[in-house]
């Protein structure tokens, strides 16, 4: 390789590394809900420093009692396994070296190093997570029910004052024409496109032609809703089976309906009533998407083997996932039942997106859309989905900052050391090697920039023993010069000139390099991919230090070889 | 050219039983020693950190703010070293994470340990008194499961070694250095037992560094002796060995240098919280060194004593070595001569 591209990609990952290394505002751009584009710009400061340095923020997490009772003796066992699946959330999170652990019978403690985004660690730690499929009503149940609910509401007093000016509007013009109205925008935003996948079209979930004949029965069927009554004057037909659509000025009555015992008990049996994620602009209100779905799931997110955020084209953010094999036989059976049906992704008792139909049998692939929802939003969702449902509903019972756990006089001494540490290693360097051992030492300072950077890259944390650990890496980096420089010593000893003792000597000294390093690697790889929290920090370090040193101490070292041979034309002697 | 231990020829192997009985005698001690200290300290054979074990949270507060260094030293003047400090919110709330204390049970520990802490504090600073506001047990940081989780990637990682080495070398140099990475975990987990050196994640981190230093140190002197081994010399594998590991001799006295040097000032200025991380990587510059020498080169000399090898017939150099030496070993054992 000529010594220009040599040069050039030594300066150029210094460069990249220089650039990781300094704080900077990272901006996503990415499609809301409403279908406005937003930018969200956020601070990301590199090498953050660990708890034990610098501290961080506190989160305290309890069963949240409001969502469902729980015995006071089972909440032991459940913030048990709830642990677990909080611990590898925050793993997935990042190699960050967070705390995690119970505290008293009631709750889990979590530190994270530094305050970075406290929204998202809470919202990260409270989803639930708790997937479902369930297939749609199609029976029209909830529209038999109404009049029993109305009547409900009006025997318990519940009965609230409603806008009613989206019913009359509705009522006049409708709910078909309403449809028909919007059919160009809300026709071409609610169709869920198929989502063409290279060799896996036809089994690929979810999704559909717009089956025509269906919606307009739907439609058809939408003007029997009686108007009048507390409960049905609220709902508006959608067009797919089992939905309706709620004016968003209205979701609040409409929760403090369902939130009713006995209104909850009126509804169909067998079925549930959920809110989705879906809104929709029609006429100039917004409307919420509501559900009835069968209450039994055909599959819940137990099945869950993988899940991955992705951009497409047509559907903006999803998360795919993938179901176990188990899973999927069984999903295969379910689907297999329902072709022709509409079904609905539930999270956390809220529909996502809009149900797709069954087109035929879907086996164990499937994707969530995340409706306008940014990466960052997906890349979370994916986590929690990987990580498992949590076995209880947890709450943010406390926020607070931590100050550093080490004393500023450890921080100050363990610094110290590692300065006296390198210092150390650079005199020996440069006592045996001389001028040798001078080039070593240069691509020793790029070597501790490049960790630096892909560390910073890896978004890891500075800790104490990190920083320990990462001086000691220098003294075993400084081998493979060593070797290379033993190797020239003993070419140089068997009477060869400079130039070819240095070309043999780096020749020579190459396998036994590879192989050492290589087989580190692959332990530090197969430690990333099986092992949890510390261990697989350990390995990400262990790696970025490894490549590093590989690069430094042969290309780099190289290049300086080959830079001072050019220089000093016709050089007898080298100083090793 | 300053040049150490240069062009040496000492018979390395030839004292490979007396290594092997010191080696053996030393996991023995270790492996008594641990009994010993379970007997002693209620079945707790390792000195485990607050991150494995768990233990009291304390949470203080103060009527005006508290300087962090002073808290901390009550702490510890209370007979609670190890703890974590930390302040919580501001200067005057304090997070007190202590260890748990051998021969209290656990919901009795967390009352006493407040209120011991809050008498010391009191004689400390006698204007800024303190009150408990909380005191639970709290659960370790790494649970069973990661626990299990770590010990499962280690062993995986072992066979991936072993994979390795047998494609690029042969699998006896395999075996041989995966064994040798097994006698340094049990030297270190003995060296753990004498010195009684808390086990915290770090001293974790440092045993995994220790492992993978031992193994490039084994494939260094093993590539060498793959090297030497085409050449077309009448040597036994015994004599290739020792050949190899003088010739790797200069490079192994400099590199044990640097990372011991790098050790020692860790372990001599970084003060308490490196320390056991220092210890462990000192040792372990030493066993990863014996074990390289007297565990993968006599494992290696074993394995090709019971199992030798069918030279292939590209490899004339090696096939003559072999032969020659299978023709002078097979009637003794490996070592007596």
């Amino acid at each position: 390789m000529p010594l220009k591209y040599r040069i050039l990609i030594i300066v150029g990952l210094c460069l990249a590394s220089i650039y990781l290394l300094f704080p900077r505002d990272v901006t996503t751009r990415y499609r809301g809900a409403d279908g406005v584009l937003r930018v969200d710009t956020s601070r990301h400061v590199p090498l953050r420093r660990g708890l034990d340095l610098q501290g961080g923020m506190y989160l305290a997490l309890e069963v949240d009692d409001s969502k469902q009772a729980i015995a006071p003796a089972d909440k032991k066992e459940a913030i048990n396994r709830a642990l677990k699946t909080v611990r590898s959330r925050i793993d997935g999170f990042g190699v960050s070296e967070p705390v995690v652990q119970t505290q008293g019978d009631d709750r889990i403690v979590v530190q994270l190093p530094g305050i970075q985004d406290r929204e998202r660690a809470e919202r990260l730690m409270q989803d639930q997570a708790f997937l479902q499929f369930k297939i749609t009503d199609k029976t029209q149940a909830l529209e038999r029910a109404l009049p029993k609910l109305d009547q409900v509401i009006k025997q318990r007093g519940l009965s609230r004052k409603v806008d009613t000016t989206s019913k009359g509007q509705a009522a006049t013009k409708g709910l078909q024409g309403l449809l028909t109205q919007a059919d160009t925008g809300l026709r071409g935003k609610l169709s869920p496109a198929t989502p063409a996948k290279k060799g896996d079209t036809s089994k690929k979930v979810v999704a559909a032609k717009k089956d025509t004949a269906k919606s307009d029965t739907a439609n058809a069927d939408s003007l029997k809703l009686q108007a009048g009554g507390a409960f049905s004057s609220l709902l508006q037909q959608g067009d797919t089976p089992g939905g309706f659509f709620v004016a968003s000025e209205n979701v609040p009555t409409l929760d403090a309906y369902l939130a009713d015992s006995v209104v909850h008990a009126a509804l169909p049996p067998g079925k549930e009533f959920l809110p989705g994620t879906d809104s929709q602009n029609l006429g100039g209100k917004v409307y919420k998407a509501y559900y009835l779905v069968d209450a039994k799931p055909i599959i819940t997110g137990d099945y869950l083997k993988d899940a991955r955020p992705n951009q497409q084209a047509l559907e903006g953010t999803v998360v795919e996932f993938t179901l176990s094999n188990e899973g999927g036989r069984r999903f295969r059976n379910e689907t297999g039942k329902h072709i022709g049906d509409y079904m609905a992704i539930i999270l956390d008792d809220r529909v996502q997106g809009r149900p797709p139909v069954i087109q035929s049998a879907i086996s164990t692939r499937g994707q969530i859309t995340m409706g306008g929802k940014s990466l960052a939003d997906a890349q979370d969702l994916a986590l929690v989905l990987r990580a498992g449902a949590l076995p209880v509903p947890l709450r943010v019972a406390e926020v607070r900052s931590i100050g550093p756990s080490l004393g500023q006089d450890s921080i100050n001494k363990g610094l110290r050391a590692s300065l006296i540490a390198v210092a150390l290693v650079v005199i020996i360097m440069l006592v045996y090697y001389r001028f040798s051992g001078f080039l070593a030492v240069a691509a020793l300072a790029l070597y501790v920039l490049y960790t630096l950077a892909a560390l910073a890259g890896f978004d890891a944390v500075l800790t104490l023993p990190g920083i320990a650990g990462f001086v000691l890496s220098i003294g075993i980096a400084v081998d493979a010069n060593v070797l290379i420089f033993e190797r020239i010593r003993e070419e140089l000893a068997r009477g060869k000139t400079v130039r070819t003792a240095i070309d043999e000597g780096f020749r020579h000294a190459m396998p036994a390099i590879v192989d050492s390093n290589v087989s580190t690697i692959l332990t530090a790889a197969v430690l990333y991919q099986y092992g949890t929290g510390p261990v697989k920090g350990f390995a990400v370090t262990l790696i970025a230090g490894i490549a590093a040193s590989l690069f430094t101490s042969i290309f780099v070292v190289r290049t300086f070889y080959i830079i001072w041979l050019n220089r000093s034309r016709g050089a007898q002697a080298l100083s090793i | 050219m300053l040049r150490i231990l240069h062009d040496t020829n000492f018979d390395f192997i030839k004292h490979w039983k007396t290594a092997a009985i010191g080696t053996v005698a030393f996991i023995a001690l270790g492996l008594v020693l641990l009994v010993v200290h379970a007997a002693r300290h209620n079945g707790n054979a390792l000195n485990q950190s607050i991150e494995f074990t768990g233990g009291t949270v304390v949470q203080l507060q103060f009527q005006q703010d508290a300087p962090t260094d002073v808290v901390r030293s009550a702490v510890d003047a209370a007979g609670f070293s190890g703890s974590e400090v930390t302040t919580f919110g501001d200067v005057r709330n304090y997070l007190i994470k202590v260890p748990p204390v051998e021969g209290m049970a656990a919901a009795a520990n967390a009352d006493s340990v407040g209120a011991h802490i809050v008498n010391v504090l009191k004689q400390r600073v006698p204007g800024n008194p303190a009150r408990v506001e909380q005191a639970q047990s709290v659960g370790p940081r790494v649970g069973a499961e990661l626990k299990t989780k770590a010990i499962t990637a280690i062993l995986l990682s072992f066979l991936v070694t072993l994979i390795y080495l047998a494609i690029r070398f042969e699998w006896r140099f395999g075996v041989a250095a995966t064994i040798a990475t097994a006698h340094d975990i049990l030297t270190t987990m003995a060296f753990l037992a004498m010195m009684r050196l808390e086990i915290s994640l770090t001293v974790v981190a440092a045993i995994l560094t220790v492992i993978g230093y031992s193994l490039n140190d084994t494939i260094i002197i093993f590539d060498r002796v793959r090297e030497n081994l085409k050449k077309q010399r009448k040597e036994t594998l015994r004599e290739v060995l020792n050949r190899s590991i003088n010739e790797t001799l200069p490079r192994s006295v400099l590199t044990h240098a640097t990372v011991f040097a790098a050790t020692l000032s860790l372990l001599v200025f970084a003060g308490e919280v490196i320390r056991p991380f220092s210890w462990i990587m000192a040792f372990g510059v030493f066993t990863g060194t014996f074990s390289s020498i007297y565990v993968a080169g006599a494992i290696l000399l074993y394995i090709e004593h019971r199992w030798p090898r069918t030279p292939a017939p590209h490899e004339k150099g090696t096939a003559r070595a072999l032969a020659e030496e299978r023709r002078r070993e097979r009637p003794a054992p490996v070592g007596t001569r």
